[in-house]
């Protein structure tokens, strides 16, 4: 038994060592820790990026993926040193309070109403705001992300122009406080509608060989431009976030080879995202 | 006279604030056999395993080797182990049961020789045994495997709870030669807790009767519980049934128990002879008789009723007497010899 | 319901095709739940032991506490391990946030209660002649302690097994703490999360029967030393 128990104690210390091993040190040199919405993540834009990024600079990209409020909370934090986020007045707001400087942007796509082809409310081709009181007077089911995300805010807002309350407290609307495609998926369960990048719909129609039950029933309303930037943390305030490999991405994002790669990245042989770095 | 490898001082020790043992001093000799007699509760156990420094008493103090001892003391870890009433062993093999104190003795040579002879010595095939496992014995194995895994250590003072108490008969007389064999091979003290006053009479060099905590004496005695009974004439008794009395003093309290000397009793030549004037008698058969080692005595055991009594027989009256088991007797005594407590 | 059939076949092509994402999330989740394993087994089987064998003044709260522990949720300790090791926390010097280290630290908070608790149950069910045993074999104290702690082994053994089922499954901590960085701290279970967010149930069930299988290893491995 005690022979037993003193290879036990061997194996647990080789055990940890290996682990210690295995475990890296805090990191390489040049990693760049960025802070970015489900969308960005959930297209495989920053997967086709992060190679080419890589290529140019020599920098690792890392991000993780959270909702707009969390995704500034971890900016505030000093816990990222970069945001690519897309919820303009909260971004200027961000900027304004200190939290962030350099705030650029980078590109857009659009939100678009979706709904099942049978559009029990009536609301194709109309615009946002006909679409949305349609909606309310049907007591049609409408999935919200309830998240406080950027897709979220922006929602909100289109209530607000829409006869200015939130239907919060109605039966019919539905806060999934998840992610857009889950949101996406149950609407879809629920044969309801809901408010969406365009860019997680053309992913969620391709997932579904092209033929999804939700279809794409409002869009190009000028209201509906969905605005991606970059902004880059403070460094006057988080010493230790790194301030010039931020700046690298930021311009190398903004520049020629960035913007040609966004524009030129296509699901469905549909563009995503709309380059806009001026 | 050597001196003594136990000597106990003044030790008091309590459970839940209950003082359950008292004891003022003791000494124990090396090599001898002692032996502890009393009720369940009287303490046995409780100053074997002080004895055993298992535990820290509450006051006094344990010499051992003229050294005083305590728990994981060095003088004493690998001097003395006790085996305990019931059966038990760790969750591994025979072989590593008996193996243990060797191993932390760091005594590694020849292990497997000295567990073959230990298993040897308490009846059990070491080639059958050794390998099994503890849940594959039966209660007697067990405590025969238990009692090895002490004999191995060869220790000087080897105590012993009740250690026949739960076992079968086999198994029982294994334990009792194996423990003996200790004492005649290596000179082990033993401290023997029992039931069976026979086999403590029969071995022991010493006899103490422990009661309530205290000693009580350090020869045979007959204790004598209640209920008493009030006679119409004022005496007390208790009835033994078949009609019989034990007839004592008014006790002084209804729960006090009788102790009545051996040599309190006087066999009368003949059932018919008349007692003596405040003499009571009781009517018995004999059971037993037996020889108290040490001392050279003659004791007689007499069934009255529901309880067997034990009388002294003087050597000189042994042989005009004759007597014989089943044989009856009448019993002479002094009602005031009784000794209350 | 056609996307767990789906996420069976898809389970197999994951494993067997090697794929890089899938075997990249597996190691995560074994480095960290591995370490988290060693470091709360470490430190709580001896304070079990203290627990369910000395007593000490305060012994009952103190269980009271630890068993209250083990309804942490996760996601709780996620956000307090957050607010520790965020760079404007006491112990964002330690460089733990979106590692698998900081991974670790949490898990440890999780499993920690499980093996003190279970420990502490273990050792208090021991049989009480044990002591008396060992002490009167010659066992030093510190024999007593491990040849205590080597007899109800299986008890600790199902304290191991319940805290590891518990790290394993988790996603609160990883996805706070670890971030479910891709090819870094992307675990089984957050990538199951993000798989799901997505919509992509086969593979979240993929993932899912992955995990599974890794945990049926362990047990198969762990019933050998039982056997023993």
């Amino acid at each position: 038994m005690h022979f037993k128990r003193k290879l036990l104690a061997k194996a647990c210390i080789l055990l940890t060592l290996t682990l210690m091993l295995a475990l890296p040190a805090t990191a390489a040199e040049k990693v760049l820790m960025m802070a970015t919405t489900t969308s960005t993540d959930n297209t495989g834009l920053l997967d086709y990026l992060k190679p080419h990024f890589e290529k140019a600079t020599g920098i690792e990209l890392k991000w993780t993926a959270v909702g707009t409020g969390k995704a500034l909370a971890l900016g505030k934090n000093c816990d990222v040193d970069v945001l690519l986020v897309h919820a303009p007045a909260a971004e200027k707001k961000y900027v304004e309070e200190g939290f962030g400087v350099d705030r650029r942007e980078i590109m857009y796509n659009d939100f678009v109403i979706i709904g099942p082809e049978s559009d029990p409310a009536g609301i194709k081709g109309k615009n946002v705001v006909d679409a949305l009181d349609a909606i309310r007077a049907k007591g049609a089911v409408f999935a919200s992300r309830g998240d406080n995300s950027g897709t979220h805010k922006k929602e909100l807002a289109l209530w607000k122009s829409a006869g200015g309350v939130v239907p919060e407290k109605e039966s019919w609307y539905v806060q999934t406080g998840q992610g857009m495609l889950a949101t996406i998926n149950i609407a879809a369960e629920r044969n309801g509608y809901t408010m969406t990048d365009r860019g997680t719909y053309i992913k969620y129609a391709d997932t579904l060989k092209g033929n999804p039950p939700l279809k794409v029933l409002v869009e190009g309303d000028a209201i509906l431009l969905n605005q991606y930037s970059v902004i880059a943390v403070n460094p006057k305030r988080c010493p230790e976030a790194k301030y010039d490999l931020a700046t690298t991405f930021s311009n190398w994002m903004a520049g020629a080879e960035g913007q040609k790669l966004i524009a030129d990245f296509k699901l469905l042989g549909k563009p995503l995202f709309t380059a806009n770095a001026k | 006279m050597r001196s003594p490898i136990y000597q106990i001082d003044h030790l008091v020790h309590r459970y839940h604030g209950q003082p359950v043992l008292d004891i003022d001093q003791l000494l124990i000799q090396p090599a001898t056999i002692m032996g502890l007699a009393g009720p369940n509760g009287s303490g046995k156990s409780t100053l074997l395993k002080l004895m055993a420094f298992i535990m820290r008493p509450d006051e006094g103090q344990i010499y051992f080797d003229g050294v005083p001892a305590l728990p994981f003391g060095s003088v004493v870890r690998f001097q003395v182990t006790l085996l305990t009433q019931e059966p038990y062993l760790m969750k591994r093999s025979v072989f590593n049961n008996i193996a243990y104190g060797l191993r932390v003795r760091g005594q590694g040579e020849d292990t497997a020789g000295r567990i073959h002879e230990a298993l040897e010595m308490v009846g059990l095939d070491p080639e059958r045994f050794s390998g099994r496992q503890w849940s594959e014995l039966s209660g007697g194995e067990a405590q025969r495997v238990a009692l090895a895994a002490r004999l191995v250590l060869k220790p000087r003072v080897l105590l012993l709870d009740e250690p026949t108490a739960s076992v079968d008969a086999v198994s029982s007389e294994l334990i009792r030669t194996a423990s003996l064999r200790a004492r005649q091979e290596w000179g082990t003290t033993l401290v023997i807790a029992s039931h069976d006053r026979e086999w403590l009479y029969d071995v022991c060099d010493e006899v103490i009767q422990l009661f309530k905590g205290r000693m009580t004496g350090t020869g045979r005695t007959n204790m004598i519980f209640g209920p008493w009974q009030e006679g119409g004439d004022g005496g007390f008794h208790k009835r033994l049934g078949d009609g019989r009395r034990l007839i004592v003093p008014a006790p002084p309290h209804a729960e006090a128990i009788a102790f009545i000397d051996p040599a309190a009793f006087r066999i009368l030549d003949s059932p018919a002879d008349p007692v003596a004037e405040h003499e009571a008698c009781i009517d018995g058969t004999i059971t037993r008789l037996s020889l108290e080692r040490h001392s050279g005595r003659l004791y007689a055991d007499v069934r009255a009723g529901s309880m067997t009594l034990v009388v002294c027989v003087e050597a000189a009256h042994v042989a005009a007497m004759t007597l014989h088991r089943g044989w009856p007797v009448r019993l002479a005594y002094r009602p005031e010899r009784v000794q209350w407590h | 319901m056609d996307f767990i059939l789906a996420g069976f076949f898809e389970a197999i092509r994951l494993l067997l095709g090697g794929d890089a994402q899938t075997w990249s999330a597996v190691a995560a989740t074994l480095k960290a739940s591995t370490g988290s394993m060693a470091v709360s087994l470490v430190l709580g089987i001896p304070l079990g032991f203290v627990l369910g064998y000395v007593d000490f003044p305060g012994r009952r709260q103190t269980r009271l506490l630890v068993d209250t522990a083990l309804a942490l949720p996760t996601v709780f300790i996620g956000l307090v391990v957050y607010a520790f090791i965020s760079n404007r926390g006491p112990l964002g010097g330690l460089g733990l946030l979106f590692t698998l280290r900081g991974i670790v630290v949490g898990q440890t908070i999780l499993a920690l209660p499980v093996v003190i608790a279970l420990s502490a149950a273990a050792v208090e069910n021991m049989d009480r002649h044990l002591r008396t045993l060992l002490i009167t074999l010659g066992a030093s104290r510190r024999q007593l302690l491990f040849s205590s702690l080597w007899e109800v082994r299986f008890g600790l053994l199902a304290a191991g097994l319940a805290a590891y089922g518990r790290v394993m499954t988790e996603v609160g901590i990883s996805m706070m703490v670890g971030g479910n960085i891709k090819w870094h701290t992307r675990t089984i279970t957050t990538a199951i999360a993000l798989e799901t967010g997505k919509g992509m149930f086969a593979t979240g069930i993929a993932l899912g029967l992955v995990l599974i299988a890794i945990a049926f290893m362990v047990n198969v491995s762990l019933s050998f030393l039982r056997k023993r």
